[in-house]
């Protein structure tokens, strides 16, 4: 273990500190920022603590901790005063060779304010943000047509006003707008009727919520960006804007908009961003906080949750769940459901496998010659059975569908019922995967999908083990009320013990359904 | 329940049962304000999908609905 004068102590578990009270502090490896903390929020009394001295540890964030093995220069400092508390080589693991903490095309990466391993503004140099600022210029043009006034907001109206740049430790770029619009239900639609608009102009986009999406930016070296929209509306001399803000504000503080300065681009802002900042930051946004935290207002929160939030539960779980596989081929023999299915239907059945994950089933199904469609919250979870499917040359595509968003479950339900030909659907742990309100959504799917005669095969976990995770049991009983109450009929329903490979046993239902 | 028998109660009772008629009355509202989204969403549907699947060209249908879940 390495010590300085300031009894600052850093090695393999994270940083030691001697704390008297709680300050924002960067953690630099080789001159470059890589993590902030608070010392005291953000970390833990040591047990080791001397008599009369709090000692704090910050351990190593889990996205940092598997670069750590090498040497690097190590210097912890205050961000605010920039007063030095440690700065030495240190050693870790059993390689002497030197930390590189970068991604996969070799760009710098340090943790954003969320967090996040991300390619951060303080180590982009101007070539690299140009198309990100020009992205932000246009998105700002394109909304202005499309009938909103919008402007730099959160980190970049921050980044913007209090240094006139994008702030070093963020990684994306975040634009509001205040809807004239004055009732949630107006301020969905806004968003997106404004969501299709952009992408009409190519950009690709993804929902987040009722009132944000994300439209993504390629930079110079083709690292891509997050442009976050944010819809707001004020509601009887209270402004609430999406992410975080419900509170009395007025109107003349918004409009009409000034200007404000990012980099070398001259952009629109709030008349008085400073009083947006202070909703947003707190009274002490001009104080630099790499490590910010929103104390977010429990009232507020329900009320964004309640009017916009609920199409996206969980969907970061399960992004993360498969991040690392997806571009790997599922192992292992498909389902039993999935072998079932094939041997019960006739060839030309088209199978639309719901909740295909990685895409297994459908792999198999469609290498049995059978024409699949996948559907999935993360389509992208299934990367390598699609790529692999079209060098090939078999009838497998997958598909997003998201059972907790009514405009993708009548969608998708409107092509499926479209289509020609017989369907059928597999759903081999999709109703365990999801909630009440998705199984809903599904059941209208089936519904929409099956309409004019087709077969259901439905499998789920009908009792909870530990070796089960993810997954939460649903009884046989309540499957077979949803099918029957959405039209279908009952062919084969059972509820067995199957013995997992670890030697626990788990009840498994199954049910076959009709719908005429 | 008139006043008069209201407040006849035990102050404990009528703690407990306005804790309760608050529980009601927040998850009622929880539940009103998922409207808003369903309502947009229903009435994007409508506009966006319903509206160019009353065409009789399947070719139309087929590329209005293909670009409906692609703006999603």
């Amino acid at each position: 273990m390495v010590r300085s004068q300031d009894a600052v102590l850093v090695d393999e578990d994270g940083v030691l500190l001697r704390v008297t009270e709680d300050k924002v502090v960067d953690v630099l490896v080789d001159d470059r920022r890589v993590w902030s903390f608070w010392t005291v929020r953000d970390t833990v009394c040591h047990a080791s603590a001397e008599a009369g001295e709090e000692q704090r540890l910050a351990p190593w964030p889990r996205p940092l901790r598997r670069f750590l093995d090498g040497r690097a220069r190590i210097t912890v400092r205050e961000t605010v005063s920039e007063r030095v508390l440690f700065d030495a080589e240190v050693g870790f693991g059993s390689s002497t060779s030197p930390i590189a903490i970068v991604g996969r095309h070799g760009e710098p990466l340090s943790l954003d304010k969320d967090g996040r391993l991300s390619a951060t503004f303080d180590v982009r140099d101007p070539s690299q943000t140009g198309p990100l600022l020009d992205a932000i210029e246009e998105v700002i043009e394109v909304l202005g047509q499309l009938g909103v006034e919008a402007f730099p907001a959160y980190g970049t109206l921050l980044g913007a006003v209090r240094e006139g740049n994008l702030l070093g430790h963020d990684s994306d770029a975040d634009l509001g707008y205040v809807s004239r619009e004055t009732t949630p239900v107006d301020v969905i639609r806004e968003s997106f009727r404004l969501q299709r608009g952009i992408g009409e102009r190519g950009y690709r986009t993804h929902r987040y919520s009722g009132a944000a999406f994300k439209v993504e930016v390629a930079e110079g070296d083709g690292v891509v960006r997050g442009l976050d929209v944010f819809g707001g509306f004020f509601d009887d001399g209270r402004l609430y804007l999406m992410g975080e803000v419900g509170q009395e504000f007025r109107q003349e503080w918004i409009f009409p908009l000034g200007t404000c300065t990012l980099a070398d681009r001259t952009l629109p802002a709030p008349a008085v961003p400073e009083k947006l900042l202070e909703a947003m930051y707190g009274a002490g946004w001009r104080v630099p906080d790499p490590a910010f935290k929103f104390e977010k207002d429990p009232h507020t929160q329900a009320q964004l949750n309640g009017w916009f939030r609920g199409t996206q539960v969980d969907l970061r779980r399960w992004d993360r769940l498969y991040s690392s596989r997806r571009r790997k081929l599922p192992r292992g023999r498909a389902s039993e459901l999935a072998m079932l299915a094939h041997r019960e239907l006739p060839a030309e059945v088209h199978v639309l496998d719901v909740g295909t994950g990685r895409g297994r089933d459908a792999w198999f199904l469609a290498r049995k010659g059978r024409t699949v469609t996948g559907y999935d919250y993360l389509p992208h979870a299934a990367t390598a059975v699609i790529e692999e499917a079209a060098a090939k040359g078999l009838p497998l595509d997958v598909r997003r569908l998201n059972l907790l968003e009514l405009r993708s479950v009548l969608g998708e339900g409107a092509r499926a019922a479209h289509q020609t030909g017989p369907r059928a659907i597999l759903a081999s742990h999709m109703l365990d995967a999801t909630y009440a309100v998705g199984r809903q959504g599904f059941m209208r799917f089936a519904r929409m999908a099956l309409r004019g005669g087709g077969r259901l095969y439905a499998e789920f976990w009908t009792s909870k083990t530990t070796d089960v995770r993810q997954l939460w049991p649903i009884p046989v009983a309540e499957v077979a009320d949803l099918i029957t109450a959405n039209g279908g009929s009952i062919l084969h329903a059972t509820d067995t013990v199957r013995t997992l490979s670890s030697g626990v046993d788990v009840g498994v239902g199954r049910v076959v359904a009709q719908w005429a | 329940m008139g006043v008069k028998s209201w407040l006849n109660r035990s102050p404990m009772r009528r703690i407990d049962e306005l804790e309760e008629r608050l529980r009601v009355l927040e998850q009622d509202n929880v539940e009103l304000r998922r409207h808003n989204l369903r309502l947009a969403e229903l009435t994007d549907v409508v506009q966006e999908l319903l509206v160019p699947l009353a065409s009789r060209d399947q070719e139309a249908i087929d590329a209005a609905i293909e670009k409906f879940t692609k703006s999603l």
